[in-house]
């Protein structure tokens, strides 16, 4: 059976990752979103949600999603502005995983931080069919 | 202590934002761009990636913060249903009382039926 975000059991922690926040990787995340606010080029800031994304996307590169996979519920809070071109280091961990009803809910916590300090964290609940997990 | 009144934003979806979005996060679980694949599913064709829609309303609140929401701001939502290409999505923002030095909101996505596509609270430092 593949290893997949679903079928990790909970406690497990990620190895640590990091990424690179990049300015064309930012441009191209708020061309797909269509977010044409000029703060991020004023502040030379990647979007709050970017980070979290490009965080749950890297995540993907290395644990297998079932397909269908649906997200439930987000939490996510930014605590300083990440610059564009910056390095991030992301921990995530499987808080908790369940079986309700013949589905897995998984939630996954993640830290990004900048220079040792919270920049931005998560707290993500997806679900899949128990036979897909 | 009274925040001010956040723009709503409204996008119209199309495959090839969900496409863009999927090469750009790296999210490409094929629900969202793999039409063959998603009309296998309960879901009978692609859906938006959650993220995707939910960043309408982190844009609503970008607008109306700009760096404070860049420092400080926070989501705490859920999504209901899915949003689907063709779809008109708007996310507006409801202003609740400030508790604890946070301005906080009620946020929701709605489609173009009305239909609640995501609803929950967002929160930004007061000052």
């Amino acid at each position: 059976m593949a290893v997949t975000l679903t079928n990790i059991p909970a406690g497990h922690e990620f190895k640590a990752m990091s990424i690179v926040l990049d300015d064309a990787r930012s441009r191209a995340y708020r061309d797909a979103t269509g977010d044409t606010l000029p703060v991020y080029d004023e502040q030379s800031a990647v979007p709050p949600l970017a980070v979290a994304a490009f965080a749950l996307g890297a995540l993907l590169e290395s644990v297998g999603l079932p397909p269908g996979t649906l997200h439930a519920n987000e939490y996510v809070r930014a605590h300083q502005p990440v610059p564009a071109g910056s390095t991030v280091e992301c921990r995530a961990r499987v808080a908790q995983r369940s079986l309700r009803a013949g589905r897995v809910f998984v939630v996954l916590e993640s830290e990004i931080r900048l220079d040792g300090a919270p920049a931005v964290t998560t707290r993500a609940t997806v679900l899949c069919e128990a036979e897909a997990s | 202590m009274k925040g001010p009144e956040v723009a709503a934003v409204t996008r119209l979806l199309t495959q090839p934002m969900l496409n863009a979005y999927a090469e750009a996060s790296g999210d490409h679980n094929p629900i969202h761009i793999d039409e063959a694949f998603a009309r296998t599913t309960p879901m009978g064709g692609t859906i938006a990636h959650g993220m995707l829609v939910l960043s309408f309303i982190s844009e609503m609140m970008a607008g109306a913060f700009g760096e404070r929401w860049l420092a400080s701001g926070s989501l705490d939502v859920r999504f209901r249903a899915p949003a689907r290409p063709g779809d008109t999505v708007t996310a507006r923002a409801t202003q609740q009382e400030p508790k604890d030095g946070r301005l906080r909101y009620a946020v929701e996505c709605v489609s173009q039926t009305g239909e609640a596509l995501i609803t929950g609270a967002a929160e930004v430092d007061a000052a």
